[in-house]
Formats: C-alpha cells, sequence, structure tokens
C-alpha cells in the first residue's frame, strides 16, 4: 500500500521494539468477542490510475451544460487560478487548527485578513473564522438572538428566507422546548410589513429576513429596521448570495444586528453543494456570545505583532455544555479561499463583477420577457436572480432546455402554492449573451400551448 | 537566503487603481440601476487594492509561517493527521463534480449519487451499522444529527427523556452538542484504569464523590435519553466494557451513541455495530485522509441501527435497480428520497460537504478492504512503538493497553518547573509539529500523541529522539524549554491581552 511507510525489515524491528509477535496482538485491549473475525467485504486495494479511472467514471455520470442558468443558494461564478493555485499549497491545506501560534502564523494572520473582509462586506464589526453553511450560520444567528434576548422566545423568519435554510432552522430549533418559529408573509415578493407589524409582539427576539430573498427580490432592509427596533427585538439579514454585498449596502449600515449566510461565490465552485462557506457577522457589542473560532491580534514576547485563537472560552473545548456552540472544525480553507479571491477583486473589481451580474439578470430577464410563455410576478427589484411564471409545463420546458445542454431555472411549484408554475432564473458574469440568445431561441421552439 | 520574517497585513499594502481580477467583456447593456438609493453599495473600507502578483506573493510568504502534514510529523492526538494523498485532490476537482449543482435534477446528477450512495455502503461495512447519512459538515455537526436521531427515536416512543451521560474523558463538543440538541448533560466518571466507572468514584483532590455509571442508571432510569461514547477512547483505551453498558442502556429504553473520532483504531479490527452501537458519527477528515484545511472544511457522516434510519435527515438517496433477462448486467439508478415523514429535517442547506465525501470515496477506493485494514494495525503499531519508547521518559498516568494513541505528561517535567506548554514550544524548535496538550482533561498536563499508520521508523525515531533530547533539557537546562521557541517567525504570543482587549479585524489608521 503506497501510503504506508512499511518495509518488512522495519516492519520487524518496530514489533520486536514493542515487544510483540504481530500487530493483531496489540488488539488485546479489544475483548475477543467483540473483534470483527473475518475481513472486511470490500474490494482489494487499487493502484493510483485504477482508482482515477473508477473516479473518472462517477464524473462522467453527471450530466454537464454549457449554459447554467439555476441558482438558488448555489451561484456560479468565475474561480480565477490562482484561488486554486495558492490553496493547493500544503502549507495551506494539511495543516489544521491552528493551535500552535508560532507555526501557524499564516493561516492566524489570513483568517484575520478574512474577519477583516467579512465585516467590511456585511457592515459589521465581529465575524468568525467561518460556519459550515448558510443554512447553519442561519440557526447560530438564531440561537445567538435568542440568548441574547434572554426570556423572549420567538423567531421570526421571513417566508423569503432559502426553503431548504428553513427547514434547517426547524430542525435545530424544534429540540429547544418553548422555542417557536413563527414565518411572516410575502407580498410582491418581498417580507409583508403589515404581517411583519402584526406578529411583532414583546416575545419576539429577532427577525430574519433575506437579502436578497430566495426569489432573488432586494428586501428594504432600513425600512424592516424601523419597524423591528422600536419592537425590542433584534434584526438579522440572511444573504444567500453574497456576490450581492458588491451591489447592495453591507446590512449593518442598514440597521440590522447580525448579517448571516453564504459566501461560497467567492472563489469556490458549485460542486454539488458543499464545501460552502458560511459567514456570521454582529455588531461589536455580541463579540463574546459568537459562536466559533475568533482570530485576534496580539504581540510576542518581542512586541512583534503575531495572531492567536481568542475569546476561547465561548467555545466547547473550554466550555464544553456551555459553550455558545459545538462547532469545532470549519471552513477555513473555503474561507481562504474567499479572502483570496476578494483580495483579486478588490473594491473595483468587486463591484465590477456585481455590476456585470445584475447587468445579465437584466437582459436575461428582458429576453425571457418578449416570449409569450413568460411573466412577471413582482416588482421588486433584483440583483442576479429573479421569479417569472411559466404559462406551459415547467417540466417540459427544463427537459427541452436540457436537451440542448442548457440548465434552465429552478422549478419552484413545490415550494409554496402562491408559486405555482414559477421559475427562478439566474445569470452571472460567466453567462454569454450567446448562451442567453440559445437559450431563448430553444424556448421559443417549445409549441405553444393549447 | 532568508525567509522574510515579516508580512504585512494586505490592507497596508493597498494602493488604489491596482487590480488583481480584470473583469470580463461585458457583451450585453450596462445594468440599470434599479437599486433604491440608500441600498446602493457605498465605498468599502478595507477591500485592498492589489494585483495579481501582490496577492499571490503574500500567500505564498505566508503559507511559509504554517507548519502543514508535508514538513513532518504532525502527532496531534485525537486528530488523525495522517497523510493527505494527492490523488483525492484530483478527483475532487473532475468538472463533472465541480459543476454539478445542488438543485439540479436527480437524472442530471447521477455520478454524484452513485458515489455517494456507494461511500455509504463501505460505511456500513466498517461500521456494522445498517444506515449511513453524508450531510453532516463535520465531527460536531454528526454528533448533533446523531444526538437529534436519538431525540426524535424518543419522541416517538412518547418519551421525554432529558439527560444524555457523557464520560469526563470526552471531546468538548459533545456535551456541548448534546446541550444545543437541548439535553442536559451528566458527566460520568473515569476509573484508574481511565475507563468509564461503573461504580463511585472519590474525587482524590476534594473528596467527593462522583456517580459512577451503574448508580446513574438505577438514579436516572429512563430520564436517560443515552450516553455519548468515544471508542477507543481519548486516552486511546478500548472501552471494553462498552458491550455490557450498550446492554444496561438498551435494557432502561435508552441508546448507545459513539463518537468515532478515533475510528482510526478500529477499522477493519472491530465494528461498533457488533458491540451495541445505535448511532455514531465519522470523520472523513480524520480517519478517511481528506485535508484538515487549517481548520476544515471536514464532514461527519453518521451511521446508525435500522431502528433509527427513518429519522435520518432528509433527503435519502435510494437506489433503483433495473430487472433485466438473465445473463445481463443490471443497472442501477439513483433518487433523492425527500418523502421521510418522520425525518428529523435536514441538517445542511444541501448534502454536506460533498467535495470531502469524493475524496474519502477515493481513498476507500485506494486502500481497498485489506488497505484499510492494513492501515489500522500500522497506526496502533505507531503508537506503541513511541509508547514504548517514551515510557519512563514522560510519565504515563494509565497503564492499559492502548491502540492508535498514547497520553503522557509532564509530571515528571513539573519537579524541575517544566511544564506540558514549554516542551511543546521546545519541540517546534525541532522541527516537529506538538501532540494535542492539555487533553484530555483528565490528565493533568497531557501530551495526547497520534502518530498515524503514516510515519516511517525513521521519523519516529527523530522524534522519539527530540523528546528525550527535551526531556534531558528540562532536567539540566529548563529556562531553554521557557524561551522556546527562538527560530519560528513569532515567539510566544500575549493570549491574555488578544482576550482582554480582543482586536479581530484590522481598520485604518
Amino acid at each position: 500500500m503506497r501510503y504506508l511507510p512499511s518495509a518488512p525489515s522495519e516492519d520487524r524491528a518496530l514489533l520486536d521494539a514493542i515487544g510483540v509477535g504481530r500487530a493483531e496482538d496489540l488488539l488485546k485491549g479489544i475483548p475477543p468477542e467483540l473483534r470483527l473475525n473475518r475481513e472486511l467485504e470490500l474490494p482489494p486495494q487499487a493502484s493510483e490510475l485504477d482508482v482515477l479511472r473508477t473516479m473518472t467514471a462517477f464524473a462522467a455520470q453527471n450530466r454537464r451544460f454549457t449554459a447554467r442558468f439555476l441558482g438558488a443558494g448555489a451561484y456560479d461564478h468565475f474561480v480565477p487560478t490562482a484561488v486554486d493555485m495558492i490553496t493547493s499549497r500544503e502549507e495551506w491545506f494539511t495543516a489544521y487548527t491552528p493551535y500552535q501560534p508560532e507555526v501557524a502564523q499564516g493561516t492566524l494572520q489570513a483568517i484575520f485578513e478574512y474577519q477583516t473582509l467579512i465585516c467590511d462586506l456585511t457592515g459589521l464589526e465581529v465575524t468568525n473564522a467561518s460556519m459550515y453553511d448558510g443554512a447553519t450560520a442561519t440557526v447560530e444567528a438564531a440561537l445567538m438572538a435568542v440568548r441574547q434576548a434572554k426570556k423572549k422566545n420567538t423567531i421570526l423568519i421571513s417566508q423569503g428566507l432559502h426553503p431548504h435554510y428553513q427547514e434547517v432552522l426547524c430542525t435545530n430549533i424544534t429540540p429547544h422546548e418553548g422555542l417557536k418559529l413563527v414565518q411572516v408573509a410575502l407580498k410582491d415578493g418581498v417580507t409583508d410589513l403589515e404581517d411583519l407589524k402584526a406578529k411583532l409582539g414583546p416575545d419576539v427576539a429577532c427577525v430574519m429576513v433575506g437579502y436578497p430573498n430566495f426569489l432573488g427580490c432586494v428586501e428594504d432592509l432600513k425600512a424592516i429596521s424601523e419597524i423591528v427596533k422600536p419592537a425590542g427585538a433584534l434584526l438579522v439579514s440572511v444573504t444567500q448570495e453574497a456576490m450581492a454585498f458588491g451591489w447592495l449596502e453591507g446590512p449593518g449600515k442598514l440597521g440590522v444586528d447580525m448579517a448571516c449566510g453564504e459566501a461560497m461565490s467567492f472563489g469556490n465552485y458549485v460542486n454539488f453543494g458543499g464545501p460552502f462557506l458560511g459567514f456570521l457577522a454582529v455588531k461589536d457589542a455580541y463579540k463574546r456570545e459568537i459562536p466559533g473560532r475568533l482570530i485576534g491580534q496580539t504581540k510576542d514576547l518581542d512586541g512583534q505583532t503575531g495572531y492567536v485563537l481568542t475569546l476561547a472560552s465561548r467555545e466547547q473545548h473550554i466550555r464544553r455544555d456551555k459553550a455558545t456552540s459545538n462547532i469545532c472544525s470549519n471552513q477555513a480553507l473555503v474561507a481562504l479561499r474567499a479572502n483570496i479571491y476578494l483580495q483579486l477583486a478588490g473594491p473595483e473589481g468587486l463591484k465590477g463583477i456585481a455590476e456585470q451580474n445584475a447587468a445579465k439578470a437584466q437582459y436575461l430577464r428582458q429576453r425571457l420577457l418578449a416570449l409569450p410563455t413568460f411573466e412577471a410576478v413582482n416588482t421588486q427589484p433584483f440583483f442576479n436572480e429573479f421569479v417569472l411564471r411559466y404559462k406551459g409545463d415547467v417540466k417540459a420546458m427544463q427537459k427541452a432546455c436540457a436537451d440542448e445542454d442548457i440548465l434552465a431555472g429552478l422549478d419552484l411549484s413545490s415550494y409554496a402554492t402562491a408559486l405555482q408554475g414559477c421559475t427562478l432564473w439566474c445569470a452571472t458574469e460567466t453567462t454569454t449573451r450567446e448562451q442567453i440568445e440559445h437559450l431563448v431561441e430553444v424556448l421559443a421552439r417549445i409549441p405553444s400551448l393549447a | 537566503m532568508a525567509l522574510r520574517t515579516r508580512e504585512s497585513l494586505i490592507f497596508e499594502s493597498s494602493v488604489p487603481g491596482k487590480i488583481g481580477m480584470d473583469l470580463p467583456h461585458l457583451d450585453v447593456p450596462a445594468a440599470k440601476d434599479t437599486r433604491p438609493a440608500h441600498l446602493k453599495r457605498n465605498a468599502f473600507e478595507a477591500l485592498p487594492s492589489v494585483s495579481e502578483v501582490d496577492v499571490i506573493r503574500h500567500f505564498t510568504r505566508l503559507s511559509k509561517w504554517n507548519f502543514g502534514l508535508d514538513d513532518g510529523m504532525y502527532p496531534l492526538g485525537s486528530c488523525t493527521m495522517k497523510h493527505n494523498p494527492r490523488i483525492n485532490e484530483k478527483t475532487a476537482a473532475l468538472p463533472g463534480f465541480t459543476e454539478s449543482h445542488p438543485m439540479a435534477q436527480d437524472i442530471h446528477v447521477q455520478g454524484n449519487l452513485a458515489l455517494m450512495f456507494t461511500l455509504q455502503e463501505w460505511l456500513k461495512e466498517m461500521t456494522g451499522l445498517p444506515a449511513v447519512t453524508l450531510h453532516p459538515s463535520a465531527g460536531a455537526a454528526g454528533e448533533l444529527t446523531g444526538v437529534m436521531l436519538m431525540r426524535a427515536y424518543h419522541l416517538s416512543k412518547g418519551a421525554h427523556r432529558r439527560v444524555i451521560l457523557i464520560p469526563d474523558s470526552g471531546h468538548g463538543t459533545n456535551p456541548a452538542t448534546a446541550a444545543m440538541a437541548g439535553y442536559d448533560v451528566v458527566e460520568l466518571p473515569s476509573r484508574e484504569d481511565g475507563t468509564i466507572s461503573f461504580e463511585d468514584v472519590t474525587d482524590p483532590s476534594t473528596g467527593k464523590i462522583r456517580k459512577g455509571f451503574a448508580t446513574l442508571v438505577a438514579e436516572l432510569g429512563n430520564e436517560i435519553a443515552g450516553a455519548m461514547i468515544t471508542n477507543p477512547n481519548t486516552l486511546g483505551i478500548f472501552e471494553y466494557r462498552i458491550k455490557e453498558i450498550a446492554d444496561i442502556l438498551h435494557g432502561i429504553g435508552a441508546l448507545l451513541y459513539m463518537d468515532g473520532a478515533n475510528m482510526n483504531a478500529l477499522v477493519g479490527t472491530a465494528r461498533p455495530g457488533d458491540f451495541g452501537v445505535d448511532v455514531m458519527h465519522l470523520n472523513l477528515h480524520k480517519t478517511f485522509s481528506t485535508p484538515h484545511g487549517g481548520g476544515g472544511p471536514g464532514s461527519g457522516p453518521v451511521a446508525c441501527i435500522a431502528a433509527l434510519e427513518p429519522f435520518l435527515p432528509r433527503p435519502v438517496i435510494v437506489r433503483e435497480t433495473t430487472k433485466v433477462g438473465e445473463g445481463e448486467v443490471a443497472t442501477h439508478s439513483y433518487r433523492l428520497d425527500w418523502d421521510r415523514p418522520e425525518s428529523m429535517g435536514k441538517v445542511h442547506a444541501f448534502f454536506g460537504n460533498f467535495g470531502i465525501v469524493v475524496r474519502a470515496m477515493t481513498y476507500c477506493l485506494s486502500h481497498g478492504g485489506d488497505g484499510l485494514k492494513a492501515a489500522t494495525l500500522r497506526a496502533i503499531v505507531n503508537a506503541n512503538y513511541i509508547r514504548k519508547q517514551l515510557t519512563g521518559v514522560f510519565h504515563l498516568e494509565y497503564d492499559t493497553p492502548t491502540l492508535h494513541e498514547i497520553v503522557f505528561d509532564d509530571s515528571i517535567q513539573t519537579k524541575k518547573g517544566v511544564s506540558t506548554l514549554d516542551i511543546a514550544k521546545r519541540l517546534l524548535e525541532y522541527g516537529f509539529h506538538p501532540p494535542t496538550i492539555y487533553f484530555p482533561l483528565i490528565v493533568h498536563g497531557a501530551l495526547m500523541i497520534e502518530p498515524t499508520e503514516s510515519e516511517s521508523k525513521e521519523e519516529m525515531d527523530a522524534f522519539v529522539d527530540a523528546m528525550k533530547k527535551i526531556a534531558k533539557e528540562a532536567d539540566e537546562n529548563p529556562d531553554l524549554l521557557h524561551q522556546a521557541p527562538t527560530t519560528t517567525v513569532v515567539r510566544r504570543l500575549d493570549e491574555t491581552t488578544a482576550a482582554r482587549k480582543p482586536i479581530l479585524r484590522w481598520t485604518k489608521a
């Protein structure tokens, strides 16, 4: 086995030094009746060439598309080559959590820079080293809000949150008896402010709103904040497409107390949904309550600047069952990718890419609406995603697209009765005009309705 | 040539006008500004203006301050820092995988579903448990999923049990997880051989009596939802009464959760399903060689008994076999089953850290059943070799047979005023990553060493040699250790001030 540094003479020397005849003798701590008395019924070891063939065959069974118009929480952005190249250095990808800061200053400084960038994008003051994904970051934000609010037990969630995030939230809130999740309805694609006011009682710990929301609509956080603040609840924005921060103001500047969501768009592939990058940023007042790893700047014995894991007394390895969360391993390497991406982009690049996303999505929407089979369902501003109703068989339309190597927008029919026949379309800087025209051509060819 | 000893924060190198990413040609009309004025992005305060050259040099220089697995032995106990095969990176980067969309229809992601299904089958065989989910993103996420499975199971029986038993040697994520799942934690004491005590234990320092497993079961009875037990435990010791513990728990309707962080000691030699475990998690980033990434991403699949399967996170992968005529090969198709009325719900926005699953599948195929077992045995040999070489040089609190890791402490060295921290810092100067230190909590000044199967005799001999020299230095020149490290890019850092006056981001001066 090529990964085992095994040679008969040395293996013997190791066993002799230990004083056993064979390796199996070292299993004596496991009672014999609890051991596996047969070999594993699995295929035998394989060469690198054979493994590569098997894995390539798996990958080949996936359908690849030349044009992709599907977003819904996983966005197809260009990944600069430098991101893959830098992160393939062993110093980055093989190391573990920086428990020994003197030999992990690279990782520590990089996370400190990442924290700085996420704070800049969100307009908030403190963020952690990462969460698993947008959905679990949303859970941690809700739990944190409830801890802050002490006796308040209700979490108001806008129906505009990604339905998967809502479900993950529900999974994790359910065990906490006494906590309540209450949905706030949408109106014209955004949170219904009248419904919000009606549900915003004294028991509400926090209000969670998409920015942009699952339907691609940009919620007016400032207007929502002006309703939520006087009621004494915390406002949490949930962003499933962080590229929007190049187009939209940071939620912290609009009155939110916490911003969470998904930042896979910075330097990562859609990759069947993971590894992705959850983020959670909060106001400075909550820094001792935030879950997860935090990196702080300090000095060494010689007065040199350096970085360390800090405020660890919030964490599971110190506080055990009183910790702010159980999170330990996070998405550090994905955060590094985002860090590299954002540094390459800089302020001009990020705004420029975001503007291109908006331009492509606006063009796509305009071209689709020119077809008789599509109609608008709301009037809200959007970033790179939008909903249109399709006046035909959505499944058949998706199939017609797939037959032309096009991945069509998402069928929203199963998500809410109000969304029957609705489709969610996405365009990014990777979408070309040619792809859009091809899509339109394919859609125009679909026999029209009876 | 001397490596740079300082690399400033990138923000300090920013020069307006520089850019590291040229925009693609825009082939559609520029975006109309539809945003309300107050929602329009204003200035950025930190995003740097730098070139691609600047960025690549920045991260290359920073990288050289990191100790990685390929720099040398990285014996962090309970972290299983084994070799990260490069083919895993290559397969995970195949465009067929990286381009596949999590909201695509099942028919378009058959390769992903087949791969996940296959890995689940391998993990079932290794754990002896009949159901697996790959959704949890890390070990702690796996624990949470597992404990919530237990909760769903009890609720389905109409039972509200509030307590989870956890040994004092357990990883901190165990109690944190139980609390996150709404349970009260009751600690199980360890006995003098390092395993869970059935009998009450008197704390030698306080004289306080700590209730043993048998007492707690008798007193709490059907209040107990289950126990979370790491096996082998964090001392590297197999909990040899595990089957008895399982039987007692089952007798009161409770369940046994196994923390599989140390599964590298068991694969191919013993299966949790065979010793009464009902639910457990595995760490693909430990046992299955996926890279640790500077702190993640990991992956924490959960395996469970049939009675817990209905509650698994949705969706689950279903394989459908097309019946064929005699002599023909059956074909399979895969679909995601969302219609799981008893499911605990989703635990990740999509299907967990799929890219990590691809790497673990690659590792499994490379090893095969025989290679997996060989790796386990070699990991155990390596840990016992180090145990043998260092016993007496460093104090070994528990003399019980150990498997894949070994925990020494600093009690010989403290007589000269040298602590575990000093030993760890001095080890950096010898070119090794230190072991896990001060964990498990039940060993004062713990040095927890897990070499894994990846280390050769030569590398271990060099490590042992360094540890022996350090022990000698501790005896003869303790100050050398107090001052360590002096050869790293920074010396010991002021963690107290970092926590008292936290600086958690760069701000413009």
